[in-house]
């Protein structure tokens, strides 16, 4: 994260590490957006592939098949996209709070962005364990596999973001002096980003089913 | 009503067709038909393909030759003399003009390839008409299976086609991908497990009594012995073709008592995977994973097209065909399970008793 | 300790991007030898119909490996040591953005080609061809971990890529000199620029196959497995949306080598600057159209390859637009035939070549006939031998003595490049004839009776040739660094920054960063538009510790090595996940080091 007080000259007059930052992200698009179209086209995949699950939904006196409605529950995935959102307003004030140099408030938003990351993955975990319990583990069907494949690797991405945020917040309580910016701007741009990628993956796997 | 023949298409006609000529002599230098060549079709699927070919082969000696004379140009006239003062050339930085003519003269030569190369596209995807003959063709590591949906028929590795007949082809594999090709009928097909893919021709007059051979082969690599993967297609008189098809659900002819000791062990030993018609292999109800051997005696070549069909060759294969063919796992060595005469009674059944005389 | 081990321990932890080129170049020419020594085996395989040198599974192995080593081991690093050498000196930069980013890709991609070639140790190869279709990779067809050394090779290297492509995009955006516009650029530079853009977007594709495919391997999901309700056909959609940028990636760089070469031995400016950025932009841009063309054959109906193939032509139109250009640039000129500009030169008449068996295969009727025979490894081999390698080696000529301070002899250079010219026409070009005599690609034996014998015999002639010419170079080099001439900056009367600075350049770069204010400015600065040559020198040396440099550092190669860990736990039943826990550590805990490592 090199030092943090001078910020070289740059032709375009954004700072390296923030121009880096978008490129990254501009990568990252095509990752989710190939995710996805992996998502749209397994998605109709629903035969249970494992006999073993297949011969437990049919006990059940169910088919072997399992499909988004069965498995989905849009309250808890509401609940914790709304949670995810909160954490990006939180992102802005702890950007706020390090720009200003407000060591109190700097540090309360990045504990709120932290935790809110956490209660997210929590929510993510419930929801994996739900689905493996109803059988939809990731190698039943290809819905089931580019599901996992799509949200596990969105997750992933929070995961890193929320450890990224915990080493700012170590640093904020090592080093009270430091406040710098921009590694906080750009962490705050990753940030954005998967949550702007969560809005769609919320709307294209859970919203576009019940349409 | 004018009868002169030199309309602009009938030049253009000529011009593509000397052009071609003389990068076909090029292409081709002085050689004999290959078996596999793509430049002499016999059908005419295979013809459309080879004009839009030659069109396309003769544009690119062009615009090679448009290339590479400049070229030569530039390097003899604007080479540095030993003698050279030392000055700099004048510092010129481009010319809109001649960007603008070899930016439009491409597009031009482009559409001109373009235009045929859609036309044959639509042409060849449109489907076979009703009263064509189908077949489906699947591949499987590493042999060829060809089945006749109406006459009931199913053989292997030598597919064969009554002569000037429409051919409707759905092509599909068991197992990992393969290609179907058979160079001088038409351009290859992708078998693709899990899809079906349709190609169609109409073929040939046959010249030959017993049938004009043209070869086959996998050509997608589809595992260890991707290369010994072949095939024939054999175009039939109308007659033979008739009974050939007649012929094909007869039983087999045990003459020998060899070949009785053979045709026992064989239902023992062979009948789980492979089927001989009219033998109590043809009645078991399962999925025979081996070739289909009813004509087998008639076969030119063994083991999907890799050697000549002669009683050594099948001696070896019996014995220990993954030693002949890498990767064949599912038939075992038969050495090990039979003694070297029962090898040569099945070998003798399996050659003798199925031919088909058509 | 000793000055040896002083001195290795340096390039270890080195951060220079001069130094970084070096390691990249000297690796990818390793891998080249090793590249082409499997191409050896093929040929020689070849030589007679029914041979039996080598097995059907050693020549499946070496057609992958072949092509996977020649792609991600030799191409690409080549180029990217000319990005990396020269990007910094050509718009007048002092480094890179980030320089241990920078060495991290190198270490990641030193890492992803050992793993790779591990594979040779433990003898299973990977044998599924360089675009490893479905379903033979799948568990069922593939049971050794052969195709796993693949898909995590690639992966890894694939990361190594994107860490790279992200650090020169944001170079090139943002580090350029004072003065130095988009279109003051030299054209190297915009061909590295476009050539990133493709990797950061083609990337992340293959890294998603790679994972489904290592899913399907290792978690027993179904993607690629019709069996399983999955579909062989998604696999190569996906390889061939990264595989055809892939393509550019290879080529542009070379493109841009070849601009530079021929501008400055013909004397001239290159001719019609503008309209060869716009069509390298156009190039790239089309780049991501045309994958299907790979897949013309697979059945995607009539509409798609119609489709497909008008695009495909479309990409002719700047590629041609380039090639007339280049012959301009050299027309009116002085053209000095040195080796480098020999290797420039054969490079349009080659790449022409390829390019228009290319315009053939863009029409799905003839790629019917032409697709998986010989005609189309010639056809590639013209692109990508007689176009990319030639053009790199041409580029290995240039800037030798800007690298080293010495020149590389000149008398080899010329014995080098004949017998690479002949030798390379000589095998690839009987390979059109074998195509269309219809001899089928990846085939380990063929049949005496197929009229193939004598040009297959000729081809292997002709590689043969080709290696004595790989032997002329290495030779070549050796003597050069010990007793070539001494070069001193500006040593070919060239036109761009890194020319006005001495051979080799001093560790700052520029003493005192350049203000640019023409295209070509070096040039512009030596004469004036009457051609007069001013008396201006190349930048004298001044004390390196008066400008302030990063600093070495470990944690790029222990980061490197991390992810080597993380990866190799992939291969192993037991401890397999222990060990890729450990490697994420490894690389967590670098990362927290690198992070507050004193760097200035």
């Amino acid at each position: 994260m090199g030092h943090a007080a001078h910020e070289h000259y740059t032709v375009t007059g954004v700072d390296n590490r923030k121009f880096a930052m978008w490129t990254l992200i501009g990568s990252e698009c095509f990752l989710f957006g190939t995710l996805m179209i992996n998502y749209i086209l397994n998605k109709a995949s629903t035969k249970i592939n494992d006999p073993a699950i297949a011969k437990y939904l049919i006990e059940h006196g169910k088919k072997p098949f399992i499909a988004p409605t069965d498995v989905y529950d849009i309250d808890l995935t509401t609940i914790s996209t709304f949670i995810l959102l909160m954490s990006s307003v939180a992102m802005v004030l702890a950007l706020d709070g390090c720009v200003r140099k407000n060591l109190k408030n700097f540090r309360l938003w990045t504990w709120v962005v932290i935790v809110f990351g956490l209660l997210f993955l929590g929510c993510q975990a419930y929801e994996f364990n739900h689905f493996i319990h109803k059988g939809l583990t990731l190698s039943a069907n290809n819905f089931g596999a580019s599901f996992f494949l799509l949200t596990g690797c969105h997750g992933a991405h929070v995961a890193v973001g929320v450890m990224l945020m915990g080493s700012v917040l170590i640093r904020s309580y090592l080093q009270p002096d430091w406040f710098d910016s921009v590694v906080v701007e750009v962490l705050g741009l990753y940030w954005h980003f998967v949550d702007v990628i969560w809005i769609i993956i919320f709307t294209v796997v859970y919203l576009l089913v019940y349409v | 009503m004018s009868q002169t023949n030199l309309s602009i298409a009938s030049i253009y006609k000529y011009v593509v067709r000397g052009l071609s000529a003389l990068s076909f002599a090029f292409l081709t230098g002085c050689f004999e038909v290959a078996p596999m060549t793509t430049i002499h079709p016999v059908t005419e699927a295979g013809r459309d393909i080879n004009y839009v070919y030659a069109l396309t082969t003769a544009i690119a000696v062009f615009i090679f030759l448009a290339v590479a004379i400049p070229v030569v140009i530039a390097l003899v006239r604007f080479r540095e003399r030993p003698d050279d003062d030392g000055s700099i050339p004048e510092q010129v930085h481009g010319n809109v003009v001649l960007e603008f003519i070899w930016t439009i003269v491409p597009v031009i030569l482009l559409i001109v390839i373009a235009l045929p190369t859609w036309q044959v596209i639509f042409k060849q995807a449109a489907p076979a008409s009703e009263k064509a003959l189908k077949v489906e063709v699947i591949g499987h590591q590493w042999w060829w299976e060809f089945r006749y949906p109406d006459l009931g028929i199913v053989t292997a590795n030598e597919i064969y086609l009554p002569e000037n007949t429409e051919i409707d082809l759905s092509i599909t594999s068991n197992d990992v991908l393969h290609s179907y090709w058979v160079p001088r009928f038409s351009g290859k097909v992708d078998c693709v497990p899990g899809h079906v893919n349709k190609d169609k021709f109409t073929t040939p007059l046959a010249k030959l009594a017993g049938g004009d051979y043209y070869q086959g082969q996998c050509v997608e690599l589809c595992g260890l012995s991707h290369a010994l993967m072949r095939f024939q297609a054999v175009v039939l008189k109308a007659e033979e073709w008739q009974r050939w098809v007649r012929a094909y659900k007869e039983p087999p002819v045990v003459v020998t008592s060899l070949e009785e000791q053979g045709s026992k062990i064989f239902n023992m030993h062979c009948a789980s995977c492979h089927t001989i018609n009219g033998t109590p292999s043809a009645d078991l109800d399962i999925v025979k994973v081996g070739p289909n051997l009813t004509n087998f005696g008639d076969r030119k070549k063994m083991a999907a097209g890799i050697m000549e069909n002669s009683v050594e060759n099948l001696h070896r294969w019996i014995r220990n065909p993954g030693k002949v063919k890498q990767g064949v796992v599912k038939m075992i060595p038969y050495e090990e399970i039979l003694a070297p005469q029962e090898i040569e009674a099945v070998a003798a059944y399996i050659r003798n008793s199925t031919v088909r005389k058509f | 300790m000793t000055g040896f081990f002083k001195e290795v321990w340096s390039w270890l932890t080195t951060v220079d991007h001069k130094r970084i080129g070096i390691l990249y170049g000297a690796s990818a020419l390793l891998f080249l030898l090793i590249g082409g020594t499997e191409a050896l085996l093929m040929r020689t395989q070849l030589i007679v119909p029914g041979n039996d040198f080598l097995t059907a599974k050693a020549f499946n192995s070496m057609v992958t490996m072949h092509g996977t080593t020649m792609i991600f081991l030799v191409i690409m690093p080549l180029s990217a040591a000319f990005f990396n050498f020269l990007t910094p000196l050509m718009i007048g930069a002092r480094d890179v953005a980030f320089p241990r980013l920078n060495a991290l890709s190198y270490w990641i991609f030193f890492f992803g080609g050992v793993l790779l070639h591990i594979s040779f140790v433990v003898g299973q190869i990977p044998r599924g061809g360089w675009f490893g279709y479905a379903n033979l990779t799948s568990p069922t067809y593939t049971t050794d971990l052969s195709v796993d050394f693949w898909a995590m090779g690639l992966q890894v290297l694939g990361l190594a890529s994107l860490i790279a492509a992200i650090n020169f995009f944001v170079t090139i955006m943002n580090m350029r000199a004072p003065g130095m516009t988009l279109l003051k650029m030299p054209i190297f530079i915009w061909t590295t620029l476009v050539t990133q853009l493709l990797l950061i977007f083609a990337l992340p594709v293959i890294t998603v196959a790679l994972v489904m495919i290592t899913f399907d391997r290792k978690f027993g999901t179904g993607f690629f497995d019709p069996t399983l309700g999955g579909d062989v056909v998604l696999w190569q959609h996906l390889f061939w949306v990264f595989g055809h940028p892939e393509v550019y990636i290879l080529i542009l760089p070379a493109m841009g080598i070849v601009s530079e070469i021929l501008s400055t031995f013909s004397k001239k400016p290159l001719f019609g600057y503008s309209v060869m950025v716009y069509s390298t932009c156009a190039i790239g841009f089309l780049g991501f159209a045309v994958w299907a063309h790979h897949m013309f054959t697979v059945g995607m109906g009539p509409w798609a390859n119609a489709i497909f193939s008008a695009a495909t032509m479309l990409i002719a139109v700047p590629t041609g637009v380039k090639i007339f250009n280049w012959i301009m640039t050299m027309w009116g000129g002085k053209i000095r035939f040195t080796t480098a500009n020999l290797f420039a030169i054969s490079f349009i008449a080659m790449f022409t070549m390829g390019g228009l068996s290319g315009v053939m295969h863009a029409s799905p009727p003839i790629d019917a006939q032409h697709h998986d025979t010989y005609f189309v490894v010639a056809h590639f081999h013209y692109v990508l031998y007689g176009g990319a390698v030639m053009a790199l080696f041409g580029g290995i000529y240039y800037w030798f003595p800007k690298v080293f301070g010495v020149y590389l002899n000149e008398a080899m250079g010329k014995a080098q490049f004949w017998l690479y010219m002949i030798g390379f026409n000589v095998t690839f070009f009987p390979m059109h004839f074998l195509g269309v005599q219809g001899m089928p690609r990846r085939n380990f034996v063929y049949a005496a009776d197929q009229g193939w014998n004598f040009w297959n015999f000729v081809c292997t002639m002709g590689a043969y040739l080709t290696a004595i010419g790989g032997f002329v170079f290495i030779i070549n080099v050796v003597y050069s660094l010990w007793f070539g001439k001494k070069a001193v900056g500006d040593d070919w009367n060239g036109r761009t920054l890194e020319w006005m600075i001495p051979s080799p350049p001093p560790v700052y770069n520029f003493a005192v960063e350049p203000t640019v204010d023409h295209l070509d400015e070096w040039w512009h600065r030596k004469y004036t538009s009457s051609g007069t040559r001013t008396d201006v020198q190349i930048e004298a040396h001044v004390d390196p510790s008066t400008i302030h440099l990063p600093g070495p550092s470990f944690w790029p190669l222990v980061m490197g090595f991390g992810i080597f860990v993380l990866a190799g736990g992939f291969f192993l039943d037991s401890y397999g996940a222990t060990i890729s826990i450990a490697g994420m550590l490894i690389v967590i805990i670098s990362g927290y080091a690198w992070a507050f490592e004193d760097n200035g």
